[in-house]
């Protein structure tokens, strides 16, 4: 009984839809905030996507009547779902994430695409071009972006004596300090890094959501409650992605202590994961977008190459 | 299969409604047509139906990003149709006011132009430097936007000496930034993928599609009415045409960017060579029977208005030819060919002006009275 | 071209041959001489058609070739009576020139045959046929 309460605490509350949420939206509002600033202007407040979820909740849903209602409505629910489902498969607080048994990181790497399938089902269904090219970009850029991803994950867990389990990966660093800091795991750092910008569609690689040439691709039909809850979603999937970086390559939730503070785990986990957003925020105000054949070429050469090499070392060392 | 992506009437690369229908196969371009006339306001005929002095006001409002230069042109026809001759030192404040211009607009356009590829972060440098030539033409003219600075007969306001060291304390900074500007340009990576080889536009057509402006100097065609044919003050300043040779979207960028230092360089000369004197000659109420052409170099190009007048205060016709209006028929050689994600920045690199291009008649004639709007009419955005 | 060059390049073609200022030529021509005359301008290299204008004087309207000379403008009149309100089109020489007639034709009326793609180009799809708002008549 107190198993199963536990379980739903956690879902609900801790790590589950009320932190992933406040700090998805705390993260998505700094990286607003410092845009601003790169930008030579003072930007909206750090609570700005809190306000700007809240605005979207109160107003009107509206399914088009072109759009095949039953994927336009399920794709919000499905694609929250699978971002949840992800945050109680991480190792936040501890070592072990709250549902162990398929703490698996093939299975991370699954969820993590669905939130991609859902936005391309949601702009086939949307019954509108612009969600129809989106949609079509965005399956371009999977192809890119996701073989660096996995190779970088794979060469991780090579490491680990090819155990898929994070747990190992986290206590193995635990033991062995950071991943990031073995001179063969760096090249697929910057890969994964690299990879985790064309996920969270940020520029240079946000083309499928690109504003000024198709609106909002994918999401262009979508308002109201269902808007938010995919930005919510996408926003607590910037928290998990980098999440996920930071368990495999800069030693997850491991406490520390500083100068006799005694950090517990799951700040120093919010901290790293912060400097993760920060790096990303500084490369998306430096760089222009760039065109969906350049990015699927720049994809399988640069970060693919070094995700590979990484990988080859390991397993030849 | 070919499909037809609709950009427009209201779309976000647009600042302005046109309706572009293209059809695409994948994410190549293979056909183009454009639909303007979103933007009817009603000024030829509106300007046959009232006097210069009003005509000069209201040529202004053509254009909110080009006004100085409809108001010069139109002035510099009507000066013509009634044989007036402006002074000297309004020909110079008239040279200040223009170039004025074709700074804030060169920044204005762009700004959008980095936003159109994705580059927020140059969008707003881009932007905070327009903000400096706006504190200037507020300082001289009395306005941001609508600061035309020409009169029938002469120039508006006079520019003062005070405020000359703080225009060209401005001026300094300004050329420091652009000339970062087109560093950063020519050299960044994302800046060069996304502008280098796209839209171009051949020389060939360039002339044969008598295009105008940057938009054609671009393509190697030399053609500046600043040079061609001098008013104002152009005649005694020496200047350079910045022509490039590729046609596309970067050599736009550079030639607009080189272009705002050239214009630098002539308010600097204008002010040092800017006779004192009276800035206003006497103009005639009525204007005698004759016709008369007047163009400017507007920031977009060749701008033409042909004015008729019949003895009275008011204009028989006025016939106006904006720059965006000449540059259409390139847009589709440069379309073609280039994928959907060029479509914003091509578009943009015409340095479009709808405003400019839809000015013409819609007064309702059977009952006399202003014209009532049809509902289609109303579904489709009205400037 | 200077002013001078053009006036006498245009004489052949036009009559009333005359240079204002230093750099403005207006001329007048006729039906059956314009699309010559043009051809001739084309042929000397001058390929820029700056616009076509169209003027309402009551028995005639006068179409108004405007082309960019180098160093010169050259303003071609052609007076047609409204009684037969036609003229050839110069997209073949002037491939620029497709907009400033359709222009001509929906605000004007002038009949412009051989157009490649005669729209309406400003006025609102459901305007009524033959009201041509920059007619005499349709001012009050």
């Amino acid at each position: 009984m107190i198993e199963e309460l536990g379980y739903v605490l956690a879902f609900f509350v801790f790590p589950g839809i009320l932190f992933a949420s406040a700090v998805g939206l705390l993260f998505a509002g700094i990286d607003r905030k410092l845009t601003g600033h790169m930008q030579h202007r003072i930007g909206p407040p750090i609570w700005q996507e809190f306000l700007d979820v809240g605005k979207l909740f109160g107003k009107e849903d509206i399914t088009p009547a072109a759009a095949n209602s039953f994927v336009f409505n399920c794709v919000p629910l499905l694609c929250f779902g699978a971002v949840m489902a992800v945050m109680l498969l991480l190792p936040i607080n501890s070592s072990q994430p709250v549902l162990t048994s398929v703490a698996d990181l093939i299975v991370i790497i699954y969820l993590l695409n669905i939130p991609a399938v859902c936005m391309m089902l949601a702009g086939y269904a949307s019954g509108c071009p612009f969600g129809t090219i989106g949609s079509s970009r965005y399956m371009v850029q999977l192809f890119g972006y996701e073989l660096a991803f996995i190779i970088a994950a794979l060469a991780v867990a090579a490491k680990v004596g090819w155990s898929l389990s994070l747990s190992s990966i986290v206590s193995y660093q635990a033991q062995n300090g950071w991943m990031v800091s073995q001179a063969a795991l760096i090249p697929a750092a910057i890969a994964i890094l690299i990879a985790a910008q064309g996920k969270l569609l940020r520029v240079p690689f946000d083309i499928p959501e690109a504003e000024s040439e198709i609106v909002h691709g994918s999401l262009t039909e979508y308002s109201g409650p269902k808007l938010a809850i995919l930005r919510i979603a996408y926003n607590i999937e910037l928290f998990v992605v980098a999440a996920v970086i930071v368990v495999l390559f800069f030693g997850g939730p491991v406490p520390h202590t500083i100068g006799g503070i005694y950090i517990p785990g799951v700040v120093s986990f919010l901290i790293k994961c912060f400097g993760i957003v920060v790096l990303s925020t500084v490369i998306r105000n430096i760089a222009a977008r760039l065109r969906i054949d350049q990015a699927l070429k720049f994809f399988w050469t640069f970060p693919t190459l070094l995700a590979a090499i990484s990988l080859f070392l390991v397993a030849v060392t | 299969m070919t499909f037809i992506v609709p950009i427009g009437p209201q779309h976000p690369a647009l600042e302005e409604p046109a309706h572009f229908r293209i059809e695409v196969k994948g994410e190549e371009i293979v056909g183009v047509d454009l639909r303007l006339g979103y933007n009817h306001k009603g000024i030829e005929q509106a300007l046959s139906d009232r006097s210069y002095a009003h005509g000069l006001y209201l040529s202004a409002r053509v254009c909110g990003i080009c006004n100085s230069t409809h108001s010069l042109a139109f002035t510099r026809a009507v000066e013509s149709v009634a044989g007036i001759e402006c002074p000297d030192r309004a020909r110079y404040i008239r040279v200040i006011d223009a170039e004025l211009e074709r700074i804030h607009s060169h920044l204005l356009w762009a700004g959008v132009a980095a936003h159109e590829i994705g580059f927020t972060t140059l969008f707003m440098l881009f932007w905070r430097d327009r903000e400096l030539s706006l504190d200037m033409r507020e300082l001289l003219f009395g306005q941001r936007i609508y600061a035309s600075g020409t009169y029938l007969g002469g120039a508006r306001v006079d520019i003062k000496e005070k405020d000359i060291p703080q225009l060209i304390r401005t001026l300094d900074k300004l050329e420091k930034s652009v000339k970062h500007y087109i560093d950063v340009c020519t050299s960044d990576r994302t800046i060069i993928a996304r502008c280098s080889g796209v839209g171009i536009l051949k020389k060939k057509d360039a002339l044969e599609l008598c295009a105008v402006g940057p938009t054609a100097r671009a393509s190697g065609v030399d053609l500046d009415i600043r040079r061609d044919d001098p008013y104002a003050a152009y005649g005694e300043i020496p200047f350079d045409v910045i022509v490039e040779q590729d046609g596309d979207v970067l050599a736009k960028v550079v030639v607009r960017l080189r272009e705002i230092l050239e214009s630098i360089e002539i308010i600097r000369q204008a002010i040092d060579a800017m006779p004192k004197g009276a800035i206003r000659a006497k103009f005639p109420e009525n204007v005698p029977e004759n016709e008369a052409v007047g163009r400017t170099e507007a920031p977009r190009g060749e701008l033409m208005y042909y004015v008729r007048s019949n003895g009275t205060n008011k204009p028989e016709r006025v016939r106006i030819r904006t720059p965006s209006y000449a540059n259409w028929p390139s847009a589709k050689p440069m379309l073609v060919g280039g994928t959907i994600a060029d479509i914003p920045i091509v578009v943009a690199s015409i340095d479009p002006c709808f405003s400019c291009t839809d000015r013409v008649t819609i007064i309702d004639t059977e009952t006399g009275k202003s014209r009532i709007v049809t509902k289609e009419e109303l579904r489709r955005l009205r400037k | 071209m200077n002013a001078n060059e053009v006036a006498q390049l245009i004489k052949r073609y036009a009559d009333d041959v005359k240079i204002v200022g230093a750099r403005q030529v207006f001329a007048v021509t006729d039906k059956e001489r314009y699309i010559e005359a043009l051809t001739a301008l084309r042929d000397n290299d001058l390929k820029h058609l700056t616009t076509i204008t169209g003027v309402d004087r009551g028995e005639n309207i006068d179409v108004i070739y405007h082309i960019h000379c180098g160093e010169s403008l050259l303003n071609l009149k052609l007076s047609i009576p409204k009684t037969l309100l036609e003229i050839e089109t110069v997209t073949d020489i002037f491939p620029g020139a497709t907009l400033y007639e359709r222009e001509l034709m929906e605000m004007l009326g002038v009949q412009v045959k051989g157009h490649p793609d005669p729209r309406r180009l400003f006025l609102p799809d459901d305007w009524p046929a033959g009201k041509f708002p920059l007619r005499k008549e349709a001012k009050k």
